[in-house]
């Protein structure tokens, strides 16, 4: 859930909340105002009745039953909702006006009754209400008020007047909704409503910033700090303000600039690097082809003297010295070639198994002479073909150094194997030998550059020799976004699996 | 018949110098000089049978007087020696017009066989043009048809261009349709090269042939793979 969203919700239920408590605040002021009214104006009633007949008590001593109570109905025939009682002073119900029979001795709680004639003593005209019994209606109270009868001098009276003003709850409702409560409802929504969209923007301001800084922070992640994406990511970043977020993002603008710097700082400093190594390569490759061409040249000449054995002897040494000086400068030279970032693969689609028998074919000749087997292992006669893209020629270059390295330290009756099969996600190339195999101190460092692996054998020429030739054969599989393992145990073997990934995927 | 005579475009004289106290060694009839326009100079002027040039030389580098050589239409075949393994691809998708090429450090054997065997080449290609010249028929091959003289290939009655060296290989292929040949051999047959470590080149044209005549690459039906072996063109079904 994001933060915005969470926000948004807070806002809408903390309005949903007050929305409900303001209506429950109306709906609970209006009831009030409503009893108000109505014990003001039960209060007037009884007061009227009182006045008018003081002999309450009186006729309902001589003529007590159904004719009083017709009597008391009467009274009440134009006050709705109302129902007049004459109450004993214990509370005991004498006469009523209602339809309802009650039990013989059923006596209301006396307290409402006192304080109704406590309240309209204390603060005429200004009263609130009193709630109580209803006779009628045990379960809920309503509005009551109450009046003594009997010698208006005496402290004790000798009964009550005592009236019931039950308003239905259902009208009431029906009231409510139809004179008050639905517009207001309907404005308080709208009210909430408005309040929490005016809130959503307010937080999508506050958010966009962060947004844009995690959009700017997340194209950083995907695209690295390569050429332009630091300018990229610089330009998705909101206007800096002076708020927290402003100061944020003035940071992150800074962090920015300071990476970029150290980076543009390395990278032309493994471009002066890597432009050393190639122009040295370059500058070595005419004086060496010149030494070489001498040495040739002399051995050329001294090959018919008998005389010069001796010398000829000296000078193969120095013309093999200046070879591996040659090969190794042209190594370093196309090392630092492919490790130009601007160097691209020239990837077709082949077939990888035909193109391993090429190299079989290639080499079966030097494999032949050093006793060597050499043999490919395809897929099944009937199963697809291994198409992947590569590039041929460093495809062709990687293979090459690996099954060149394997003839070169395994002894006479070794086998080599090139094979390829389908694996997960691409083809998976392998060249194995069931040679020496390699030292487990040495494996992991076996493709690091310049390491000198298998150094109880001695020194080849060629790439290998040097230290370069697997170095090349990684920097290779992973300009093809491959991945290369070897896997060995001394006397049982190496074993170097490059996962090609299958077309256009990349493994990184 | 007199010796072939080279023209050595070279600007650093010790390499220069012992070029051709190796190729007059070698029986050759040797010119030098130091840059380009003396070598386009020395060409216009005597018509040397190959031409070895440096690829950095002052004046015109080596892919200039390559490109005026063949803009004036001399054929002479063109050994470049370079320092620049990066420009190898330009050079040697002879678009420039190099046929070969030689990468320093060289060794002066692998030097005198390259040029042996351009020397070679150049004589088999003026024979076979010679050949393919008279040969106004065409080699018919399925829907495959190849005119020789007009150097036209038709798939299915549909003309389908060709780069000159893609040319050449599938007319190598079809002068001997049903035979196998390693990249080793085509490699010298077709390219003229007898030197390892560039056969890749051959998988590439071979790709692209395919990707030319076959109606699905993935599954070839013209040039066919024989597995521990080479490639080789389907006999002409009858």
């Amino acid at each position: 859930m994001s933060v915005r969203l969470k926000i948004a919700l807070t806002i809408l239920a903390t309005g949903v909340v007050t929305a409900l408590l303001v209506i429950a605040t109306v709906l609970m002021a209006f009831q009030r105002f409503e009893r108000e009214v109505t014990f003001q104006r039960a209060s007037a009633f009884l007061m009227r009745v009182s006045m008018t007949y003081a002999d309450v008590l009186e006729q309902w001593r001589r003529q007590p039953g159904p004719a009083f109570n017709a009597w008391l109905r009467n009274l009440v025939l134009y006050e709705p909702d109302t129902q007049l009682y004459v109450l004993a002073p214990d509370g005991t119900v004498l006469a009523s006006s209602g339809q309802a029979r009650l039990a013989p001795g059923f006596r209301v709680s006396i307290g409402p009754v006192l304080a109704t004639m406590k309240l309209a003593r204390e603060h005429p005209g200004r009263t609130p209400f009193v709630m109580g019994d209803d006779p009628e209606r045990m379960d809920a109270d309503a509005v009551v008020a109450a009046e003594p009868l009997g010698e208006r001098r005496s402290a004790e009276p000798s009964g009550y007047l005592y009236l019931v003003a039950h308003r239905d709850s259902g009208a009431r409702w029906e009231a409510l909704r139809s004179s008050f409560a639905v517009p207001s409802l309907v404005l308080i929504a709208l009210i909430v409503a408005f309040a929490s969209v005016l809130a959503m923007l307010v937080i999508a301001s506050i958010t966009r910033p962060l947004q844009r800084l995690t959009a700017a922070v997340s194209t950083l992640s995907e695209r690295g700090l390569e050429a332009g994406s630091t300018a990229d990511a610089a330009m998705l970043l909101p206007r800096a303000g002076g708020d927290e977020l402003g100061r944020l993002t003035a940071a992150f603008e800074m962090m920015l600039a300071t990476v970029r710097r150290q980076w543009d700082a390395l990278r032309g400093l493994d471009r002066f690097r890597r432009e050393g190594v190639s122009n040295l390569s370059h500058d070595l490759r005419s004086p060496l082809t010149a030494t070489a061409a001498c040495l040739e040249t002399l051995d050329a000449r001294w090959t018919a003297d008998e005389a010069r054995a001796q010398d000829r002897a000296l000078l193969e040494v120095a013309l093999r010295n200046t070879r591996n000086a040659a090969r190794l400068v042209q190594s370093l030279g196309d090392l630092a070639k492919l490790d130009e970032p601007e160097f691209r693969l020239n990837a077709v689609l082949v077939d990888v198994d035909e193109l391993l028998g090429d190299i079989r074919l290639r080499f079966a000749e030097r494999a032949a002479q050093r006793g060597i087997a050499l043999r490919t292992e395809g897929p099944a006669a009937d199963a697809q073909a291994l198409h992947a893209m590569v590039d041929v020629e460093l495809f062709e270059r990687a293979i090459a150094n690996l099954v060149d390295n394997a003839l070169k330290f395994c002894p006479r009756g070794a086998t080599v194997t090139l094979s390829a099969r389908r694996a997960e996600g691409g083809v998976e190339v392998c060249v194995h030998d069931d040679g020496p195999g390699i030292d487990a101190t040495e494996l992991p460092h076996l493709f690091d550059r310049y390491f000198r692996g298998r150094s109880s054998v001695a020194p080849a020429t060629g790439e290998g020799g040097q230290g370069l030739g697997l170095a090349i054969v990684k920097r290779i599989v992973d300009l093809h976004g491959g991945k290369v393992a070897a896997t060995s145990a001394p006397g049982a073997g190496t074993r170097i699996t490059w996962l090609l990934p299958a077309r256009g995927t990349s493994f990184a | 018949m007199p010796p072939a005579s080279i023209l050595v475009a070279e600007d650093q004289t010790d390499i220069r110098d012992l070029l051709v106290l190796n190729l007059k060694g070698a029986g050759y009839d040797v010119h030098a000089v130091a840059d380009g326009p003396s070598a386009l100079a020395s060409q216009a002027e005597r018509a040397s049978d190959l031409l070895i040039l440096d690829l950095m030389m002052p004046g015109l580098d080596g892919l200039e007087v390559c490109k005026a050589l063949r803009a004036r239409g001399r054929s002479a075949p063109i050994l470049m020696l370079t320092a620049k393994s990066t420009e190898l691809d330009r050079v040697l998708g002879l678009e420039l017009g190099a046929d070969d090429y030689l990468t320093k450090p060289f060794s002066l054997a692998e030097l005198l066989a390259r040029v042996k065997a351009l020397l070679r080449r150049a004589e088999l290609l003026r024979a076979a043009q010679a050949d393919a010249r008279d040969r106004t028929e065409a080699i018919r091959n399925g829907d495959l048809e190849i005119w020789p003289a007009k150097r036209q290939v038709r798939i299915a009655g549909r003309t389908v261009e060709f780069t000159a060296l893609e040319f050449d290989l599938l007319l190598h292929f079809a002068n001997h349709p049903g035979r196998v040949f390693s990249r080793a051999q085509l490699l010298d047959a077709v390219w003229g090269y007898t030197h390892d470590g560039y056969e890749h080149t051959v998988t590439t044209h071979i790709n692209r042939l395919r990707s030319k005549l076959e109606a699905d690459p993935m599954r070839p039906e013209v040039i066919l793979t024989v597995r521990g072996a080479g490639y080789k063109m389907r006999e002409a079904p009858r």
